[in-house]
């Protein structure tokens, strides 16, 4: 008698502690049925998507400010797809690679864009730069920032060193080899996460997550376009001219401050958002040059690291041709685009907006000439995946391990191989 | 921890027809009912209601109804072991620390009673005052060789940035760390109030007979107090083997660090957010439920927990 009592209090114990560990959540809004043009945007987009709304005063339209966070907006997407309600009209990914979620049918989300935009309008995007958001031939996002890596480097210290800028990966091995043997302590790149996925295999071409389709990802780490990525960074690791910190890494601040940062191969965004507010280099020391060439290649090409998109809810109804227009603007308009942060996808936003790069005084030369090259220069193959996160964690669990214990990397590309394909798989991906 | 049992809906078992009690006058059974209505009304509503819903959901897949398939595919997926190692390894390490750190300042604090003893309550309480995602950032700011109070201690362990600290078994061991010091100072205090309220006249007897502090303790005092050790340890396993905003808010910090499956809670939040399958997380939550069930099941019958003083409980 008194055992079921026992029991039943079990269970009641057990059911509200497990309520403490879930989290809060519930969708924040819903344009849905008010004929209000509900858009989604984060802190940065804010002041454009109000603009905009000024500028169209007949145009019923919210506004809400979402978190950057990775994850955050199909979170969101996932909880309206439950109660069928709440969608917005339009969104801002602060992470592309949430386009592959939010397009796949599961989500059914994103609208294709093909209809809406014009062909015009979407070829004067920097070449490759919707290869992203493209999943077998629709266009299910406009970009609205892209971040080619460049190769950065402190002209200072080269200099001072009597070093050449390098043009090709192995100048660049041969002078991170030389800095870590005359200068201990220096260093010529970061690989974590996606610093170091996207920045070296992504420029070298390695499918880690080369989207075939919505299902369909090619992974292939055996391919000569990742052994030498492992060859290249082999003995950087071993003379410690590479570091496993992450460049957000507040510790990462000590190589900036020491001016032990010789160069430093990684996104465009960079330049104005890390050396000198988070790595604390003083103005005047750094320079971009585009990335290294690869072996058997006469250009150079570029990774990526980051970059934001737009995308049109699938279920805007009557109000898609206004959530277009919104998009359109907020990524092409020179005029716009040319005052935001970072580098535009726009080709003519990016000209626009390298005016006032080209004079920055924190710059030791003009950025532009290698940033322009690099978005020119994306490589392709990069695509939008589910298994973002998994793509990080797995490059630290493998990669990044054996540079920091002075494993073989070559074995560890297997290891990220098998990772990879597992989380693939597990994102309802087939693996070819 | 592959072999999670199937877990059962929280079924009631045959009831043999309650024998009428002597002694019992219905006003009484009315003030019961006026006192436990409200709880009852709210388990129902917040508790049972959305567990059925959720073993409801378990056995759909887009739309229609599909046999075991969401939980074989959850007992398949590769990040169950991982994840399921992970809790493991927290729970193992932590739980123990966490019970014998919480006991062993609880009977300090009462076997010296006095000003200090009250003052120290305060102290052991506060880190407790700051839970969930503020500690994940307040250790974040810790762990940061750079901006850290306890930077050389860390440069002792050979942690020499975030990123250190945040990778492979470093992470374990910070988790169990902030674990102990978010939890513990609540549970003193409750152990604290448990023993202020032992029969002073069974502790002087102890006294009287001659029983050192040591035996007193051990043979009186936490006999006395079994219950409530007994509902620390199944909060506590019940929170620890859901531990969710420490690793998600360590992570956020440092992407591409931490897995964001890295705990069996995490995992099933990533089925319903990112891979919009909540029959999936429906699945992995009621397991867990089922093993927190199943945890809370042998605490209490081992400690006897709603044993009374009139009836024997077997």
């Amino acid at each position: 008698m008194k055992r079921w009592h026992a029991a039943f209090l079990a269970a009641a114990m057990a059911l509200v502690l497990s309520g403490c560990g879930g989290t809060g959540g519930g969708v924040s809004s819903s344009g849905g049925g008010k004929g209000e043009l509900l858009v989604w945007v984060d802190n940065t987009r804010m002041a454009a998507a109000q603009q905009y709304k000024k500028a169209h005063p007949d145009l019923k339209m919210r506004i809400v400010t979402i978190p950057p966070d990775a994850g955050y907006v199909p979170t969101k997407i996932s909880l309206a797809n439950r109660t069928k309600s709440g969608w917005p009209d339009v969104v801002f990914l602060t992470n592309p690679a949430e386009v592959a979620t939010l397009s796949s049918e599961k989500f059914g989300y994103a609208a294709p864009l093909d209809d809406l935009v014009p062909a015009s309008v979407r070829d004067g995007f920097a070449p490759g730069a919707l290869d992203t958001c493209t999943f077998d031939g629709k266009t299910y996002c406009l970009r609205n920032d892209i971040a080619p890596t460049v190769l950065w480097y402190d002209a200072t210290l080269m200099t001072k060193y009597g070093y050449q800028v390098p043009k090709t990966w192995a100048e660049y091995q041969q002078t991170g080899l030389k800095a870590a043997k005359e200068h201990p302590g220096v260093i010529v790149g970061a690989v974590n996460g996606k610093y170091g996925a996207g920045t070296y295999f992504g420029s070298s071409g390695c499918p880690t997550r080369d989207t075939l389709s919505l299902t369909k990802v090619h992974i292939d780490l055996t391919q000569p376009n990742c052994t030498r990525v492992a060859d290249l960074l082999q003995p950087l690791a071993e003379k410690k001219a590479i570091t496993t910190v992450g460049p957000i890494d507040p510790a990462f601040s000590k190589f900036g401050k020491g001016h032990k940062i010789l160069m430093l191969p990684g996104p465009a965004w960079f330049g104005d958002f890390m050396f000198a507010p988070a790595f604390k280099v003083p103005e005047g020391r750094i320079a971009a040059a585009p990335m290294p060439t690869w072996p058997g290649e006469s250009k150079p090409y570029a990774g990526q690291v980051g970059g934001g998109a737009f995308l049109v809810s699938a279920h805007a109804g009557d109000r898609t041709k206004d959530a277009t227009d919104l998009v359109r603007w907020m990524t092409t308009d020179v005029g716009l685009q040319a005052r935001q942060p970072t580098y535009p996808a726009f080709t003519a936003a990016a000209n626009k907006w390298g005016e006032a790069k080209s004079k920055d005084p924190y710059y030791a030369s003009d950025p532009m000439p290698a940033l322009t090259a690099a978005a020119g220069a994306l490589r392709a193959g990069f695509g939008a995946v589910r298994y973002e996160a998994d793509w990080q964690t797995s490059f630290n669990d493998t990669l990044g391990k054996a540079v920091d214990s002075g494993g073989n990397l070559r074995t560890a590309l297997d290891g990220w191989q098998d990772k990879l394909e597992a989380a693939a798989r597990t994102s309802g991906y087939t693996v070819g | 921890m592959k072999t999670l049992t199937t877990p059962r809906p929280p079924t009631v078992r045959a009831v043999p027809p309650a024998r009428p009690r002597r002694g019992r006058r219905p006003a009484r059974a009315t003030a019961v009912w006026i006192l436990v209505g409200p709880y009852a009304l709210f388990l129902a509503v917040f508790g049972l209601a959305p567990a059925g819903y959720a073993l409801w959901t378990s056995f759909v897949h887009d739309g229609s109804f599909s046999g075991a398939r969401n939980w074989t595919a959850v007992l398949d997926d590769y990040r169950l072991g991982d994840a399921a190692t992970h809790v493991t390894t927290y729970l193992l390490l932590w739980l123990p620390i966490l019970l014998l750190t919480v006991l062993s300042l609880a009977f300090t604090l009462h076997a010296r009673p006095g000003r200090t003893s009250r003052a120290l309550q305060l102290v052991y309480y506060l880190p407790g005052a700051v839970t969930g995602s503020a500690a994940a950032l307040l250790w974040l700011f810790m762990i940061s060789p750079d901006s850290s109070p306890f930077s050389p201690l860390l440069k002792l362990m050979d942690i020499e940035s975030a990123t250190d600290a945040l990778s492979g078994g470093s992470l374990i061991a910070l988790l169990t760390v902030m674990g102990v010091a978010v939890h513990a100072g609540g549970w003193i205090v409750v152990l604290y109030g448990a023993l202020n309220a032992l029969p002073k006249d069974v502790l002087e007897a102890a006294q009287v007979d001659g029983a050192s502090a040591w035996r007193t303790m051990w043979h009186v005092k936490l006999p006395m107090v079994r219950t409530y050790v007994a509902f620390v340890l199944i909060s506590s396993f019940a929170s620890g083997s859901q531990v969710f905003v420490e690793p998600t808010v360590l992570t956020t910090a440092a992407p591409g660090q931490i897995s964001p499956t890295w705990s069996v809670n995490q995992l099933a939040y990533v089925y319903a957010t990112q891979d919009g399958d909540f029959g999936k997380a429906a699945a992995l939550s009621l397991a867990m439920l089922a093993i927190g069930l199943l945890a809370a099941w042998i605490v209490i019958t081992r400690t006897r927990m709603y044993a009374t003083n009139s009836t024997d409980s077997r």
